[in-house]
This record gives C-alpha cells, structure tokens and sequence, in this order.
C-alpha cells in the first residue's frame, strides 16, 4: 500500500486493495503530478500574496527620489531609510500614530472589560433568553460602521465628545465587541467547569475559582481576540474620518490627505499601516481557526 | 438563591447596555437626520400679541414689507415701562404664498422701528418635521445613479473571485503538503491589512509610474507607460479596485471556508472516491452542500461589508472620479464641503437597506434550496 501524505479531507490517494502492478505505478504517478500541482498552485497564491507586500516595502526602504523613479526596479536600491524618515517628519503622521495607538489600545481595554464577563456569563450559564440574546449579538455584527458613525458623529457634537480618542475608541470597542464577547465565550465553553468546581470543593468562592482557575487558563484565548480588536482598530478609517478631526487617527490621516500626498509619501505610509498586522497576526495565526470555528457554534 | 439566577444577567448588563447604546441609539438617531428637518421659523401672528393664532410662517433672513405698527408698553423688573412694538408684515413664505399678520421687534431686523417700510426675519422657533426632501435630494443627484452603479459593480466582480479564491486556498491547505504551516501564514497575512494599505498597495502597481508599468516597458511588451488610472479608464480602475479587495478580503473566507471543511466528516468525501469521483465531482456534490451553513454567513457578512467599500476606491481612484455610496456619504458630511449630516444619514440609510435586502435574499435563497431538496 503506497503511503498517503494527504489528510483524508481532500480523499486519500490509496487506491484499493486488488489492484495490479500497473495499476499501482499509475496510481502512484497520478499522486505524485496531484501533489506537485498543489505545490504549484500554493506556490503561485503565495508570490501572489507576498509579491504586492514586497513592492511596497522596496519602496518604504528606498530614498524618495527612487521612489519617482520610472522603470521602478524591484530590488530597493540603495536601501535606505530616507523615505521611511520622510513620511515620519512629515506634519501630523507621529501625532496621528500616536493617537492610533491610544485608541487602539482604550478600544482593545474597553472591549475586553466588557466581553469577558459576558462571554463568561453565555459560556457558563444557562438562563431564559440565552439563545435570544446570542443571536441578537451575532446580527450586530452584521451592521455596517457606515451606518453608525454618521449618528454619533452629530451625537458626539452635541455631547462636547466630538474629535477625542476616547470617544473614537468607544466607538471602536462597540464594533468589535460582539465577535470578543463570542470569542471569549467559546474560550471558556473550551474549558472543563470541572477546574472551577474542584476550586471551589477546596474553599474557594465563585469568583476566586474564576480568577485563579479558569481566566489564567483562558488568557491566551482572550488575548487573542484582545489583539484582533486592537488591529482592527489600529486599521479602521470610515468612523476615524469621521469622528476626529484635529487628533486623527494615522489611517484617517493619510486617507485625508492622499490627494495632495506624493507617491514617496502614500508608499512609505502604506507599508508603515501594515507593519503592526503583519506582526500581530504571525503572532495569533494558531489561533486564527479556532476562532472562526467557535464562533459559529 | 435569587441572587445567584441573577448573576448571568448581571454580567451580561454592562455589555447589552454598551451595546444598546452605540447600535441602537444611533439607530433612531439616524432615522431622525435622514427624515427630520430641522429649521426656525417665525409665526406671525392674526394679532399684535404672543397668543394669537398663527396665520404663517416665514423662513429665516426673508424680507418682509411692514404694513402698520402698534406700540404697546412692556414692564421692567424695576418698575419702569418702555415701548415695544408689534409690526404687520407681509412676506412671502417658503411655500410661495404670501403671508400677512403680525410678529414683534424680538423677531425683526428694522432700522427705525417707527419708520422703516421694510424689515427681515432674523429670529424664531426651531421646528422639527417629517420630510421626504433628503431622499429625494438623493436620489436625483447627478453622482447618486453611478456610485450605485459603481458600487453593486465592484461586489458583483469581487465577491465571486473572492469565494472561488478562498475554496482554492483552503483545499490547498486542506491538502497537508509540506510547508502547510508556512502557507497558513502567507495566506492569512492580508487578514490585518487595511483596506487603505491595500488600496495603496495596488496604487503603487497601477500608477503611471508603478510597477506594473515598470515592468511593462522594461520587458519591452509597450514602449510608454500606459496610464491605467484617468477619466476615461474607468474599466482600469475597477480592475485594480477588484485586485486590490480580492486580494485583501479572501484570507477571512478562507479561514470560514476551513473551519467548514474541518467540521466536515471526512466519510462522505471518502464515499465519493471510493465511488470514483474525481475531485470536481467531489467538490460539487459532496463538499460544497455540506460547506453551505459556513458560506452563507461568509457571504452575508461579506456583502455587507462589501457595500461600504470606500478607501480602496479612494486609494485608487481618488474621490472625484469614481465613486461609491459610501464616498458619497462622506463626501456630504465632510465640514469642509457640503456639511449635510442630514443627506449623509440618508446615503448610510440606503447602503443598511441594500444589506438588509442582501442578507434577507441570500436567506431566503438557501432556505428555498432546501426545500426543494426536500422535496425530492
């Protein structure tokens, strides 16, 4: 029996039992050229993926005048930090930063706060409405930021909250809550209560099972959807156009402004937007599935 | 005892408050700007004093011919008296009709208020009313036709591409071939890049000066650079539109369409091979029924949020020559331009409505599937 590298997802290659010489150096033939062209086709998705994000960052380590170079080539040459230091001195881009982060991280604590007693509570619990209410959490997932940022716009003037980081990251955490509260529910719903209840054979409260047992259990689930929240706040630009307009934020930043921008400009603030993704989602990529995948329990 | 039923509520309550909070007030709040006008208004009066009936009303800044006056006497705190004057006006309103009666110094601009002839309008009430103006004013802009047209363009190309791309990707990592762990980050890489990084991205390929020019003229296949992105090469600018969004947006359906085909069972698709199916066949009428619940929710979620694409368009296109609906919102509630939250609400009503529709549609198309199937 020829051995089969593939996972029975796609179908095993092992051909039946009874089957002749031939036959079987066909078979293994056939699998060989099927293994090859899915090499072939994950290859040439991947330099499909990669080659943009390459292009982008020859142009982000180049100087400014290679930037407007024409033929552009495709190696950076020289590199160089000039354009990097370009975009950075340029007006506003390390303030706007800054205020990505600040908003970033206040929409990721504001979440999270709020999420993990509640995905705690549905994990956990079970109580009249419970269905109800998930559902109803699922849907708003559904609605578009579009719809949303136009009314708080005018709220926030009205309540003197207009163009503050605090106001914007508010508005952040309620986009991303409801995907963490689901995802810190499906975290806890992974863990056996039996940890919580031999806690509390030994003494303790609810609460101290909860604290000492079952969250450090639970952390790098919730850090994870901690860090989803942060990057999608850190690259959300509709609402931050929106909302700020003195302390904006480095997407609304560069979006106002990338008519009058230079090409040296957009290309070195494209890559700098995509730096922290890139990171952050190397560093959650196990946990990418699991996420998805609980979500829809 | 009762506390402790209570207890999952507790926890919930601070999240369905915040929730209600940022989803539902703005909500109504919306439906108040995209419907309600808001204007002041002055109510001129049958008679010279504060309760008569009011007889019109005139819009702010109007130009008013004063017809007669009449002094009455107001009271001071401190005892003392001084004149106050009423005026008969006659004005048009904003209707066109003609308005006469009477309405006091507090709400008319006059030079002398013993001789003037004319006055203006400069104070009055807010009111609020239902209208249908903003929806109409939308739908007979001049850009409203094609950043619709634009916009159902763009989803009907993407989408598609989008879910044919993420089945590859997945059944490619569904494979296990060596490396498969290198390919699951690649192909998740453009999960956390935005779609202004990505818009600028696919810039830099299709700008007069890009590479993909660069290596156009380089190679030798055009002698110039050819300018993908102007009026007139609208088709150009879609194209990279739709590269740029298929190649940002298909990591998240792949990563849906894997957990799917994690969740199937692998004996149907192993049936079907003992059977003789080979894989298009097997794709066909094993994986992809099965796949379905996880389709749907990835299709609706991602038509909705396909309807409010708007920095790719803007990366790429700028803002003037092709737009989207959500563009438009934007462009009249910028302060520096039109400053219409108003209209703006209207727009971002319109883009909820067509993902309402969407979704109700996908929905209701699946659920006649199955009962067609069940009927078999």
């Amino acid at each position: 029996m020829t051995e089969s590298t593939y996972s029975p997802g796609l179908g095993s290659a092992a051909p039946p039992v009874r089957v002749k010489q031939m036959s079987r150096r066909r078979a293994k033939l056939r699998q060989n050229v099927r293994r090859a062209s899915v090499y072939v086709v994950a290859i040439a998705i991947a330099i499909w993926i990669l080659l943009p994000i390459w292009l982008i960052m020859t142009m982000a380590f180049s100087t400014s005048d290679a930037v407007r170079a024409f033929p552009k080539s495709f190696l950076p040459d020289p590199i160089s930090f000039n354009n990097m230091q370009f975009f950075l001195n340029s007006e506003g881009v390390l303030r706007s930063t800054l205020n990505s982060v600040i908003v970033a991280v206040l929409a990721l604590v504001i979440s999270t706060l709020l999420a993990v007693p509640a995905g705690y509570a549905i994990a956990r619990f079970v109580f009249r409405g419970r269905d109800a209410i998930r559902l109803g959490i699922l849907s708003v997932r559904a609605f578009p930021i579009v719809v949303l940022a136009v009314p708080l716009a005018v709220v926030f003037i009205r309540l003197g909250m207009y163009d503050q980081a605090y106001s914007l990251a508010m508005m952040h955490a309620a986009l991303t809550l409801p995907t963490t509260i689901l995802v810190v529910a499906s975290v806890f719903m992974s863990l056996p209560y039996e940890f919580e209840e031999a806690a509390q054979v030994f003494g303790c409260t609810r609460l101290q099972a909860f604290w000492r047992v079952v969250l450090p259990l639970a952390v790098p689930g919730i850090a994870a959807a901690a860090v989803l929240t942060f990057v999608l706040s850190w690259n959300e630009v509709f609402a931050a156009i929106l909302l700020t307009i003195t302390n904006r934020t480095l997407p609304a930043q560069i979006l106002y402004n990338l008519d009058k921008s230079s090409d040296p400009f957009k290309f070195a603030g494209g890559f700098f937007m995509l730096v922290p993704s890139l990171i952050f989602i190397f560093f959650i990529r196990r946990y990418l599935f699991n996420l998805w995948g609980q979500l829809n329990k | 005892m009762n506390r402790q039923k209570l207890l999952p509520y507790l926890l919930l309550l601070p999240s369905l408050i915040y929730l209600l909070l940022f989803f539902a007030y703005p909500m109504l709040e919306s439906l108040q700007l995209a419907f309600r006008r808001e204007g002041q208004y002055l109510a001129v009066r049958a008679e010279p004093n504060d309760t008569a009936a009011v007889v019109g009303t005139l819009a702010m800044q109007t130009d008013v011919a004063v017809l007669g006056r009449e002094r009455l006497e107001e009271t001071l705190p401190n005892g003392r008296t001084r004149p106050f004057y009423w005026f008969q006006i006659e004005g048009t309103d904003a209707a066109g009709q003609t308005v006469q009666g009477w309405a006091s110094q507090r709400d008319l601009f006059i030079e002398s208020r013993t001789e003037s002839e004319t006055a203006r309008v400069v104070n009055g009430q807010s009111t609020q009313e239902w209208t249908l103006e903003y929806v109409q004013r939308m739908l007979s802009d001049y850009r409203f036709g094609s950043a619709l047209g634009t916009t159902i363009l763009l989803i009907v190309l993407i989408i598609p591409l989008q879910f044919i791309l993420a089945i590859i990707m997945a059944l490619v990592l569904q494979a296990r071939i060596r490396g498969s762990s290198l390919f699951l980050y690649i192909f998740a890489i453009p999960l956390g890049i935005s779609d202004l990084a990505s818009g600028i991205l696919w810039y830099s390929i299709f700008t007069q000066r890009g590479f993909l020019n660069s290596f156009l003229v380089g190679t030798g296949l055009l002698e110039s650079p050819f300018i993908f992105i102007r009026v007139g090469n609208e088709s150009w600018m879609i194209l990279a539109i739709v590269l740029a969004e298929v190649w940002r947006a298909t990591s998240i359906v792949m990563i849906i369409v894997v957990s799917g085909l994690q969740a199937l069972p692998s004996d149907y698709v192993e049936a079907g091979q003992v059977f003789g199916a080979n894989l298009w066949q097997r794709l066909r009428y094993i994986i992809l029924p099965l796949l379905k619940p996880s389709l749907q929710v990835a299709l609706i979620l991602r038509t909705i949020l396909a309807f409010q694409v708007f920095a790719v368009v803007v990366a790429i296109a700028g803002r003037e020559v092709l737009s989207v609906l959500a563009n438009e919102t934007y462009r009249w509630y910028d302060p520096q331009r039109y400053n219409s939250p108003n209209m703006a609400a209207v727009y971002a009503g319109f883009i909820m409505l067509l993902s309402l529709g969407i979704s109700l549609f996908y929905l209701r198309a699946v659920r006649s599937q199955e009962e067609a199937a069940n009927r078999l």
